[in-house]
């Protein structure tokens, strides 16, 4: 499969898309974040340095979710009153566009999941039932971008402060609803154990081998 | 694939910052993981991920109070992970007017993430965030968490009374939170929040020579005092296993007695009448016919009965091999009296004894008999039968008893453990669950309060 | 562990009780006496449980 490549029309660098879904990148040298267009890619904005954030992921990290195996292609970092948290962009093996969280190194891989009902605004204890599972609200995040990194599937950067909606089930199941894009968007998934991703290519720390 | 261009950062390494309120030297160890972070020079709590350590609050201790039992920047190996402590707090409760403290440590992988140890006077927990929610029950009195039951053991508002190190959430001396604990030991599922807001983890018990292995710390665990919450019982399953085992055993009793009773011989080989005249003269023994007891080595039961009325027959017996001149020698009292006084009539005695012999070898015997009694006192019938190989029950009602008394001491030691457990819960008793626990509790509770006034 | 004793304390128990019914024992004590003659039979008035106590010679000079 030949990937499409391009040049960054802030500094020339060259830029390759893993991943043919991908609206936005960010360009590694300059920083510049570009946004592609039918013929070409168009800065939009420019990332500054991103926050002391210390995932063990990085751009590249491989793993495999059920069947599936992922690369990872891109970031957004999120900071609220309580630290920060990323979300993973993940390119699917068969292609499919996926999410992984990773808050305080707990770690969820969620897909986007269309065509849902979702309510204009959700309180605390509220119960859900999307595809025969039960989700219960347990965490409202009023919360701001604060950096993005890579491959994303839509235009990102700058926003001011968003909602976010976390479920949680009686079972693994896990959801988030994105109430910073209107229709606000929902994301279905598990949380899941760091030792099942089977991650190769993660970052590593000084002391930790 | 990998990426071109350059690196995103540098690898993380441990930082050395200055406190922004005292300048004393404050070590980072994880790599911005950390929300707050706290000064132990002036106790100030700062913001961790401010570049500038923004003070978020002052609050008082003495120099080296508290000291942590795990050092912060100890390693660890948990559940086969290696763990760094980088933080430590004491959180306390009011019970009845009595504060209660315990203390946790932040434990830190930066690829496997966090976990954390709760310490109440030398018991120890393995703590780790609930990524499903548990099912609580109607009342709250119980929850289900993967097909497990969790018991409510307490309920009550813990405040941070001391904090040091690194924490991945924001913490403030004095801040308080209301926690509920649910046990099923050894485990234990703790819910932290509002009913709505509830962040949920479960405790594993740990022992405190289990810490000071992972840890390499030197020393001793300091001892546990009494019973916690989630500790294991010592006795637990086994006392189930036991009384099955019982139920067992008490089977193949019944079975050997069944067994023993239909295969024994229980054959009459001797019974004779005698009359013995009290009226003293000359020797009172004689011996008996020869008789024959066959079969194995086994007992002989000898039934004396005589015709005593309000007085008494000794006799002297001799059971004697005629062939290797072996013998048993015993003697019997058979007395019977009775009369009639302000109570009503009363007996004392029995017409008729028996005695088992053990263990005689077949052979050729006869007896010789000697009996003695009152002078003067007329003549008194009896009856000697000798039974060979009878089964006797004296042996399987020892054998039940001896059965039964480890049985009931286990269980006797298992339901203390499980009092000395429920003494220190909201309850002071166990639940009300249908186990044999708190049926018993709940006989003893009535016992006690059938005394009150209603 | 307290299984497994309590098992082999069981069959011990069990084991216990078949060789007792089996060799019929019994609870009370009972006194043996070796060597009671013959002529115990011709004149039983010459026995005496001593015969069971004294293995030594009692007779006098």
């Amino acid at each position: 499969m030949t990937q499409p490549t391009a040049n960054c029309p802030n500094c020339g660098a060259k830029i390759t898309f893993r991943w043919s879904g991908s609206v936005q990148t960010v360009c590694e040298y300059c920083k510049s974040v570009l946004v592609r267009t039918d013929l070409d890619l168009q800065k939009v904005g420019q990332v500054a340095d991103l926050p002391p954030n210390s995932s063990p992921v990085q751009i590249g990290t491989e793993g495999i979710y059920g069947r599936r195996a992922f690369v990872v292609i891109g970031r957004i970092i999120y900071e609220y009153d309580q630290g920060n948290w990323n979300e993973w962009h993940l390119v699917m093996n068969d292609g499919a566009s996926g999410w992984l969280s990773d808050a305080q190194l707990e770690y969820a891989i969620t897909f986007s999941a269309p065509g849902q009902t979702l309510p204009g605004e959700c309180k605390l204890g509220q119960e859900f039932r999307w595809n025969n599972q039960a989700y219960t609200v347990t965490t409202i995040t009023k919360a701001h971008y604060c950096g993005v990194e890579g491959e994303l599937p839509f235009q990102y950067w700058d926003k001011s402060d968003l909602l976010f909606v976390d479920l949680m089930s009686h079972t693994n199941k896990f959801a988030t609803i994105d109430y910073g894009e209107d229709p606000p968007i929902l994301y279905l998934g598990e949380a899941v154990e760091f030792e099942n991703l089977k991650l190769k290519n993660l970052r590593s720390f000084e002391g930790w081998s | 694939m990998s990426t071109s261009g350059p690196a995103s950062a540098g690898m993380p390494h441990v930082k050395s910052l200055n406190c922004p309120g005292c300048g004393a030297s404050l070590t980072v160890r994880s790599f911005g993981n950390a929300v707050t972070i706290i000064c132990n020079s002036c106790h100030s709590i700062l913001d961790a991920q401010d570049p500038k350590l923004k003070i978020l609050q002052t609050f008082k201790a003495k120099a080296n109070e508290d000291p942590p039992l795990i050092p912060l920047g100890s390693r660890g190996t948990i559940r086969g992970v290696a763990y760094e402590a980088i933080g430590f707090q004491r959180r306390t409760i009011q019970v009845e007017g009595i504060s209660y403290s315990w203390h946790e440590y932040v434990l830190f992988n930066p690829i496997k993430g966090f976990r954390y140890l709760t310490e109440y006077d030398g018991h120890w927990n393995d703590v780790s965030i609930l990524r499903s929610l548990p099912d609580l029950s109607p009342g709250e009195g119980s929850l289900k968490y993967l097909g497990e039951t969790y018991n409510h053991f307490q309920t009550a508002n813990a405040a941070t009374s001391f904090v040091l190190g690194e924490f991945p959430w924001q913490v403030r001396v004095g801040e308080t939170v209301q926690v509920s604990d649910y046990v099923s030991p050894p485990r234990v599922i703790s819910g932290e929040g509002t009913r709505k807001e509830a962040t949920w983890s479960m405790g594993e018990y740990m022992a405190g020579r289990e810490v000071w292995k992972a840890f390499n710390l030197g020393g001793q665990p300091p001892a546990a005092i009494g019973v916690y919450e989630n500790q294991p019982s010592p006795l637990g399953a086994n006392v189930k296993g036991v009384w099955t085992l019982l139920g067992v055993f008490l089977a193949a009793l019944l079975a050997m007695a069944v067994g023993f009773y239909s295969v024994a011989r229980d054959e009459e080989v001797f019974d004779q009448t005698y009359m013995f005249d009290t009226t003293p003269k000359g020797e009172a023994s004689f011996v008996t016919d020869t008789f024959q007891l066959k079969g194995r080595t086994s007992d002989v039961e000898l039934t004396t009965s005589a015709q005593v009325d309000n007085n008494w027959i000794y006799i002297n017996y001799a059971l004697i091999n005629q062939d290797t001149g072996h013998a048993y020698d015993f003697g019997r009292e058979v007395s019977y009296y009775h009369g009639y006084d302000s109570d009503g009539s009363w007996t004392e005695g029995s017409r008729e004894n028996r005695v088992v012999v053990p263990s005689v070898p077949p052979g050729n015997y006869y007896l010789r008999i000697e009996p003695e009694s009152d002078p003067h006192r007329g003549t008194i019938t009896y009856t000697v039968t000798l039974k060979r190989d009878v089964p006797q029950a004296s042996f399987f009602g020892i054998a039940i008893l001896a059965l039964l008394l480890p049985a009931g001491i286990l269980t006797w030691r298992s339901l203390n453990f499980e009092h000395l457990r429920w003494a220190e819960s909201d309850y002071g008793k166990a639940p009300d669950d249908g186990s044999l626990l708190s049926s018993v509790e709940n006989i003893a509770g009535s016992f006690k309060s059938s005394g009150d006034k209603e | 562990m307290i299984r497994r004793l309590f098992l082999f304390y069981g069959l011990a128990v069990l084991a216990a009780v078949s060789f007792a019914e089996y060799r019929g024992w019994s609870l009370n004590r009972m006194d043996e006496v070796p060597n009671v003659p013959r002529s115990v039979r011709d004149n039983p008035g010459s026995y005496r449980s001593v015969y069971g106590f004294y293995h030594h010679y009692t007779g006098g000079k």
